[in-house]
């Protein structure tokens, strides 16, 4: 257990951000079906009407319900498409160098969870395989992720623990210490997270980033009131594009301090996730003979 | 009474090779060898009983240059020993990734040849580093005719250099409207740019036509004005981009190809007499040196008919547009001319290009061993892949490359020449060495006789 102090200093839980706001789009038509505050499609939005991107990778409609699949968007129509969150894995960070191939795009926009932020940092730094990819990307924009579910965990959910058909649910949601399920006849299903531990992926029990460090902008709904969003901006990119949104009237915003339950909350989680997986990232790195997975988040 | 000279390496070309040349008393050539040293891959043994999906993929792979040729010749052996027929749409995209690789690839020619030449009305050799104009605007010109052939071969092939898009019947993905507009305003642009750069490499190359010598080491050579002419034939299948054993009017023949092993080809042992350390890059080979270029080369010669043949531009225009060029020059202009050549295919492949078109064949046959080739006009040439395919699997593999068809046609190109400026003879055929450099050799029955010789 000493080796968590080396780890992560605490306090550093949120990454580095340059503003911290809680916001809303002042679009209604993106509210309407949105699952906070609208921001990332709002944000996209403005984007690509500006031409800061050409594109965005985002989590698009399948052929079943809920399951989400990773969608270049390249108007405001088709980004409308894909409003709201579906709680399982969407691998857009797949689909980066295909937008820059067979779509031709030059300016990619990309909506990811802390991990697949992760991966496109990664991939800008060391772009193997990324010929051209790792200069077009233009604005990632990341998520708040306590944990993801794979689409066979989130249906035993829905239609076994809540007893709801897939094609009835109008939307899902995980807060208040709860996951809930909204169905289009008006009957709310609660489940406590106690059941849905044991249907979390394995793989993200290692993860110790909350709130998107390695984004431009991270948003989620925990810190903020109903309907609206926290909002990080975290890199001068995201600053710029953000700033620019803020001039248009995208957005409105609250200052996050004047807000319940506020950063607080989120620290409290963050910290949470950080000292609930660490304890997994230490038995990994005990596989085997002491040679199985290094811990990235050990400062060199 | 004749001289040997080695240069090793030549310079100024993909791969590794060198000139062993037989030479008289004023330093002309009587004989001249010209030989891969570069290693045996040996990716035909490599293909045996892999899928006929991945061989494709692997022989990309003997060189960075031009492996969508590769690529597309692998694919289109293996399409033509199932007998599959692939939808236009992703015939037009494998044409514009085809165009996409011969565009850059002049391009980077064009740099590697520079030096060799004279800014037109002064003595002073082309420099294509120098931050100086006329040469950097120049340079500049290069770059960017290669970064629009990447670009365009990235979009309509997954990738620039070993193009992941193309698989056997088709393509994986086809190409929306918008990286169509893409490429199409970028092929415009490069139109513009290939016009200019082919009227001043023009403008060199003529100059340099006039001029009766040439500073090598700092000695006055003299030009010959037959510079690089053979009487060898020449050998083009397409145009522009390919012929398979699909086609109603198959442009390539197998049954008119054998091979030699270069045994019995090139010189026999020797020791050098004859060495300048004056010469660039670190002179040639001090005198004793022992050379044994029938044990050293490291391809087999391929011949049509019988006797060796020269591939490339200048084969493609003489076989279908009537040029009368000859020799070094002629060879140099023709490859200029392909700029324009290659970007109005391009064009005119997006414009028959429907994006919402199908790009993959619906049935994709899986072979009964049948022998399928496809001759694919490669930057430097005809580049042959013959495949036999049975269930999936390949049975059979072997890739008959243009630098593979130029080496013994070259090596009699020399005959006549200074000795100081055969590599300049070398350079007008834009060798590739390393993916030339395979060794299966047949007889006349079509049995392997020699995979390898082994030293």
């Amino acid at each position: 257990m000493e080796r968590s102090s080396e780890v992560m200093e605490m306090g550093t839980e949120l990454g580095k951000y340059k503003t911290c706001v809680s916001a809303r789009s002042t679009n209604k038509e993106i509210l309407k079906k949105s699952q906070d505050g609208g921001i990332v499609t709002q944000l996209f939005a403005y984007a690509l009407e500006e031409g800061i991107i050409d594109g965005a990778i985002v989590a698009g409609q399948s052929d079943e319900p809920y399951r989400p699949r990773p969608f270049i968007a390249t108007t405001v129509e088709e980004l409308m498409t894909s409003r709201g969150t579906r709680y399982n894995i969407s691998p857009n960070v797949s689909f980066i160098k295909e937008a820059t191939r067979s779509y031709g795009l030059d300016k990619v926009g990309i909506v990811g969870t802390p991990c697949q932020m992760q991966a496109v940092r990664k991939g800008q730094l060391y772009p193997f395989g990324w010929r051209d990819v790792d200069s077009k990307i233009a604005l990632a924009v990341g998520i708040f992720c306590m944990e993801n579910f794979p689409y066979q965990s989130i249906k035993q959910l829905v239609e076994d623990h809540a007893g709801v058909k897939m094609e009835s649910v109008k939307k899902m949601d995980i807060g208040k210490g709860k996951f809930w399920v909204y169905t289009e006849r008006g009957a709310v299903v609660q489940l406590p997270l106690k059941v849905t531990h044991k249907y979390e992926q394995p793989g993200c029990h290692v993860c110790l980033d909350y709130v998107a460090n390695l984004a431009d902008v991270s948003t989620g709904s925990v810190g903020s009131p109903d309907g609206w969003s926290t909002v990080f901006v975290r890199t001068t990119n995201g600053d710029n594009i953000w700033a620019k949104a803020i001039a248009a009237g995208c957005f409105e915003t609250k200052p996050i301090d004047q807000v319940k339950p506020g950063l607080e909350l989120v620290s409290k989680l963050a910290n949470e996730k950080i000292t609930k997986n660490q304890k997994t990232v230490e038995e990994r790195a005990k596989f085997g003979v002491n040679k199985a997975l290094r811990n990235p988040y050990i400062k060199p | 009474m004749s001289k040997i000279v080695e240069i090793s390496p030549t310079t100024r070309h993909e791969g590794h090779s060198k000139l062993v040349l037989k030479v008289d008393d004023a330093g002309i050539i009587e004989r001249g060898d010209w030989l891969s040293i570069t290693p045996v891959r040996g990716v035909e043994k490599l293909a045996i009983n892999k899928t006929m999906d991945q061989v494709p993929k692997i022989a990309s792979r003997v060189c960075g240059i031009c492996p969508i040729a590769h690529t597309l010749a692998g694919i289109e052996s293996m399409e033509g020993s199932i007998r599959c027929e692939i939808p236009n749409d992703a015939k037009h995209l494998r044409v514009v990734l085809q165009c996409a690789n011969r565009l850059h690839s002049i391009a980077l020619h064009n740099i590697l040849i520079l030096p060799d030449f004279y800014i037109p009305g002064t003595d002073t050799k082309i420099n294509p580093f120098t931050p100086e104009e006329p040469v950097r605007s120049v340079a500049k010109r290069i770059v960017r005719l290669r970064e629009i052939g990447q670009t365009i071969g990235e979009i309509a092939g997954g990738e620039a250099v070993h193009p992941s898009n193309p698989r056997v019947g088709g393509m994986y993905k086809a190409c929306t409207p918008r990286a169509v507009t893409k490429m199409y305003d970028l092929a415009k642009e490069g139109l513009t740019l290939a016009h200019e750069q082919m009227d001043f490499m023009l403008a060199v190359i003529g100059n340099m036509k006039k001029r009766d010598w040439v500073d090598v080491g700092g000695k006055q050579i003299p030009l010959p004005k037959t510079l690089g002419y053979h009487n060898q034939g020449v050998m083009a299948s397409h145009p522009v981009y390919s012929s398979s054993n699909l086609d109603e009017h198959p442009g390539w023949d197998p049954k008119r190809w054998t091979d030699v092993r270069p045994y019995d080809w090139y010189m026999g042992e020797g020791e050098v007499s004859l060495a300048d350390p004056g010469y660039p890059i670190g002179g040639t080979s001090p005198v004793g040196t022992k050379v044994n270029p029938q044990m050293e080369a490291c391809t087999g010669v391929p011949l049509y008919d019988g006797a060796p043949v020269e591939v490339g531009p200048r084969a493609r225009l003489v076989t279908f547009k009537n040029f009368d060029e000859k020799g070094t020059w002629g060879q140099h202009i023709a490859r200029q001319m392909e700029y324009t050549d290659c970007l109005h295919a391009m064009i005119n492949a997006l414009d028959e290009y429907n994006p919402s078109g199908k790009v993959l064949a619906d049935n994709i046959p899986q072979g009964d061993g049948s022998l399928g080739w496809a001759a694919n006009e490669a930057p430097r040439g005809c580049d042959v892949h013959l495949a036999k395919v049975k269930d999936g699997r390949v049975l059979w593999y072997e890739m008959l490359v243009p630098t593979t068809w130029n080496f013994p046609t070259c090596s009699r190109a020399l005959t006549g020449a200074p000795w100081q400026v055969a590599e300049m003879v070398v350079r007008a055929y834009d060798p590739c060495v390393s993916c030339a450099t395979h060794m299966i050799v047949v007889d006349e029955d079509k049995r392997i006789v020699a995979q390898k010789l082994i030293q």
